[in-house]
């Protein structure tokens, strides 16, 4: 029985850390958008096991909340505003599909190495789907850092997220209700703001290339502003 | 007696409302009468402890608020609240008139709700019993002083003074918040008496870093040299009665902490503490004097002043720890004494100072020294009244100065005392520099007194001077009667005194050997005093001979002429001593620290090198401290910020990336430590 709970968390752990390599070596923003929503299945789902062998009714609603918020109402925004922006691709980013590969199979590794106190401390069923919970939310990171569109650095902060919300659920059986609750209210209205900066960026700049956005700091640096010295002694 | 300090506290948030609440006459007379009246109260719940000479628990009421508010006044911190009283109340009388002048120009409910929240923080300083709530009332201090300073905002000198003090001020703080975090361990809400035991098993280094942060963090405060920049900038630009709070008072709470620290919560500590502070005091002393002979701006000229007797305290100070720490347990006392007593003689000679100088400007609307003169004839209450506050300045008897030099230079000289020679050389050369700064110091008064006031006019302004208004006349009156008290009383307080000692050194009631009577003889046995047979041969003096004078010329004939005329017709106010001309002998003696820049052109007629068309002479002080430490610390700030300002790309990748790295970091470094 165990052994089987321990095995359906881990297949959909590792399922969604498939689902955020996507994001490495897709190109276009449909793809990235169907990973992400195919990611928030496959949580959603985690969340409804660990609540069945983990006899926790509440768990239930966890999961039909989060699977209509980030499989549903989400996913719906981005095409939206996609469609709005046009079909766009992420092709210049940072760092290139190969090494961005690479680099996500480290950030994997190094998940491992910084749960594995946790890991080792744990006997939860568990507990073998947390470093790869560790490493949703480090690949997740690693997009918004890596790639230029602004719209992908937004999938990125979801994939983040995703993976916060299945550590939470790997490592502790889940959260009460109410704070799970805050935590989808946070997200929905961070991804909501971003979504109106979003549109206002590509209606003033033409563009949601966020590498534009270092045009608005300050551009001049004057090194010789007058030191004004002391009137005292 | 305990809700005496609730009630103080009470009455301050009552002036501050009352500034917001009322306007004009009214507004300015509530400011005042609630400051004057909080501050009497804190004076008298002061007393009260110093007679007792116990702790004694302040304000429950407050306490049982919230449990970590735990107000105290023991000895030490009460000679300090009936500081502030002597103060404040002349303070906010003299603010009732002063503040006039104010209507219309500048925010008048701003500056009685920074007057009241100054004396607020102050109360709550000199009576916290945790770091945590000490470094909040001086914070506060701060604050209320720095918008004190802003009053008159729209002054370019007025914002330049305001962000030097605060600047310097946070730096300062910054040293009182690490100083705080070694001695109590790292718990701030640690209680006074907690860190007094936790210091007894840190180790000797760490003690000593504490001692030094604590010299710069309150030394920062005080004015100590090369900390003091600040001082001479914002003292004299605040409006006058908070100046002379600001200097007689805030920078007193500066050497407070510094007591506090030293000689009490870090237990006693090794003799060479004593002398870091004898040398850094000596040379604020001497230095703060040097410069103030050189002012020109009657204001700024008392904030130097400020800064030498500041010196003078930290000499005291530090001849405490050294005499302790050699086991002079008297003449440490003394020190301590002498201490507490300067702080007070201070407070009151300089407030009166800053009123009298604050009257000045009232009336010709300038601080230029070079603009008065002939003032003692359409001011005379002013002009007594500063005469009093300069000889008490000038440490002459029978005023408060003198009494309270006197004790530091008999506790200086005891040092011969010590067995080391070392230790006595320090002090000899002490009390050398004392006696120096001393000298100075009279120079320096009688050039302030004289050019102001007496002479001829040199500017229209100062021709139709008029004098103060009553109120300012009682503030100013009040002071002079507490420099005479101060000079007449010291064996009625120095015992007093000597309960704040005894409490910080932490032996009990050892009872110093000052004897109570009308002499006052010290425990180095060198000599005693009595300022009532002092000032009665002075008056006799004085008497004797005007009465001979009188006996030996015949009765005086009244003959109306110039001042200073000399007999010469065509006598104009060009023709007398200015001020800088009065410091020119002292600025060649003392040209190697000035260092001078000096700038003469003549005009000559073409023809002939004979006719001299116009001599131009300019000069002024190299600013060395600005020019030899701030301004290469400025430069190296800003180079090191240019270099991390590199960090600030703009670039939201980079900024993320940041982030991440750091989150990568902290975790692997967590992962390694376990």
């Amino acid at each position: 029985m165990d052994s089987l709970f321990s095995q359906l968390t881990a297949l959909g752990s590792s399922l969604a850390l498939v689902c955020s390599f996507m994001l490495l070596w897709r190109r276009s923003l449909d793809s990235f958008a169907s990973a992400f929503t195919i990611q928030s299945i496959v949580v959603s789902a985690v969340t409804a096991v660990v609540g069945y062998f983990g006899n926790d009714s509440d768990l239930y609603y966890v999961a039909g909340l989060f699977l209509l918020l980030k499989a549903v109402l989400i996913p719906y925004v981005l095409r939206r505003t996609r469609r709005r922006i046009g079909a766009l691709r992420e092709d210049t980013p940072y760092v290139n599909t190969a090494t961005s590969l690479l680099i996500g199979g480290l950030l994997v590794l190094l998940s491992y190495v910084v749960t594995r106190p946790l890991v080792v401390l744990s006997d939860l069923p568990t507990r073998s789907g947390i470093p790869l919970a560790m490493g949703i939310v480090f690949i997740g990171l690693f997009v918004i850092i890596s790639r230029k569109k602004a719209l992908t650095q937004i999938i990125g902060f979801l994939v983040l997220e995703n993976g916060i919300a299945l550590l939470a659920i790997l490592g502790t059986y889940g959260i009460p209700l109410i704070v799970e609750l805050g935590v989808f209210l946070d997200v929905l209205m961070g991804f909501w703001v971003m979504q109106v900066f979003l549109y206002q960026i590509d209606q003033t700049f033409d563009s949601i290339d966020v590498e534009q956005l270092n045009m608005l700091t300050e551009v001049t640096i004057r090194p010789a502003d007058r030191v004004s010295g002391g009137g005292g002694a | 007696m305990q809700d005496l300090l609730f009630a103080t506290l009470a009455i301050y948030v009552l002036g501050m409302i009352s500034a917001i609440v009322l306007r004009r006459a009214a507004g300015r007379a509530a400011v005042a009468v609630f400051a004057a009246l909080g501050s009497s109260m804190g004076a008298a719940a002061g007393v009260s402890v110093l007679v007792s000479g116990r702790e004694v628990p302040l304000a429950p009421a407050l306490s049982a608020l919230h449990p970590q508010v735990q107000l105290q006044a023991d000895p030490l911190g009460a000679v300090f609240l009936v500081l502030i009283g002597l103060v404040a109340v002349p303070a906010a009388l003299y603010g009732f008139g002063y503040s006039k002048s104010y209507e219309g120009r500048y925010s008048l409910a701003a500056l009685g709700v920074v007057l009241n929240a100054l004396l607020l923080f102050l109360t709550l300083t000199v009576t916290a019993t945790s770091p945590i709530l000490f470094l909040f009332a001086w914070e506060g201090m701060t604050l209320a002083g720095f918008a004190a300073v802003l009053t008159e905002h729209d002054r370019q000198p007025t914002i330049r003074a305001a962000t030097w003090y605060v600047a310097i001020s946070h730096v300062g703080f910054l040293a009182l918040v690490v100083m705080f975090l070694v001695l109590s361990g790292g718990d701030l809400s640690a209680s006074f008496a907690d860190i007094r035991t936790n210091a007894e098993s840190l180790s000797p280094v760490a003690l000593g870093a504490a001692f030094l942060l604590a010299l710069a963090g309150f030394g920062a405060k005080a004015g100590i040299v090369p900390l003091h920049v600040w001082l001479p900038m914002a003292h004299p630009v605040a409006p006058s009665h908070i100046s002379a709070l600001l200097s007689g008072v805030v920078v007193k709470v500066a050497i407070y902490g510094f007591m506090r620290i030293s000689l009490d919560l870090a237990g006693a500590g090794p003799a060479w503490w004593g002398g870091v502070a004898l040398g850094i005091g000596a040379v604020s002393a001497i230095g703060g004097v040097l410069y103030a002979l050189m002012q020109q701006d009657l204001k700024r000229l008392l904030a130097f002043s400020t800064v030498e007797n500041v010196g003078i305290m930290l000499i005291a100070a530090g001849a405490a720890i050294v005499f302790r720490s050699y086991g002079l347990d008297e003449l440490a006392i003394l020190s301590i004494v002498a201490c507490l007593y300067h702080a007070l003689a201070h407070g009151v000679f300089k407030a009166l100072l800053f009123l009298g100088a604050g009257s000045v400007l009232h009336a010709t609307g300038s601080r230029d020294m070079e603009m008065f003169g002939g003032l003692s004839k359409r001011m005379p209450w002013t002009s007594a009244f500063f005469l009093l506050g300069a000889v008490a300045a000038a440490a002459l008897p029978p005023l408060s100065g003198f009494a309270s030099e006197w004790m530091v230079f008999q506790a200086l000289l005891g040092g011969a005392r010590i067995a080391d020679p070392e230790g006595g050389a320090v002090m000899s050369v002490a009390a050398g520099a004392l006696a120096l700064a001393g000298g100075l110091a009279a120079a320096c008064f009688v050039r302030a007194f004289g050019i102001t006031f007496l002479g001829l006019p040199r500017s229209e302004e100062s021709e139709v001077a008029h004098e103060s208004p009553r109120s300012m006349r009682a503030g100013m009156g009040l002071l002079a009667l507490g420099c005479i008290a101060l000079g007449l009383l010291p064996s009625v307080i120095v015992p007093l005194l000597a309960r704040a000692a005894t409490g910080v050194e932490g032996r009990g009631a050892a009872v110093p050997s000052m004897q109570l009577g009308l002499a006052l003889a010290t425990p180095s046995g060198l000599s005693s005093f009595s300022p009532f047979a002092l000032a009665t041969m002075l008056l006799v003096a004085a008497a004797a001979i005007g009465l001979s004078i009188r006996m030996l010329q015949g009765p005086f004939r009244t003959r109306l002429s110039v001042t200073w005329g000399c007999g010469r017709f065509g006598q104009t106010s060009r023709m007398q001593y200015t001020a800088t001309a009065f410091a020119e002998p002292l600025r060649r003696v003392f040209a190697s620290v000035y260092r001078p820049l000096e700038d003469v052109s003549v005009d000559y007629h073409p023809d002939s090198k004979y006719f001299v068309y116009r001599i131009t002479y300019a000069s002024d002080l190299r600013q060395s401290f600005a020019a030899y430490f701030y301004h290469p610390l400025l430069l190296a700030v800003r180079i090191v910020a240019m270099r991390v300002r590199r960090l600030q790309s703009g670039s939201v990748h980079a900024y993320l990336l940041y982030v991440s790295l750091t989150v990568l970091l902290v975790l692997l470094v967590a992962r390694v430590w376990h």
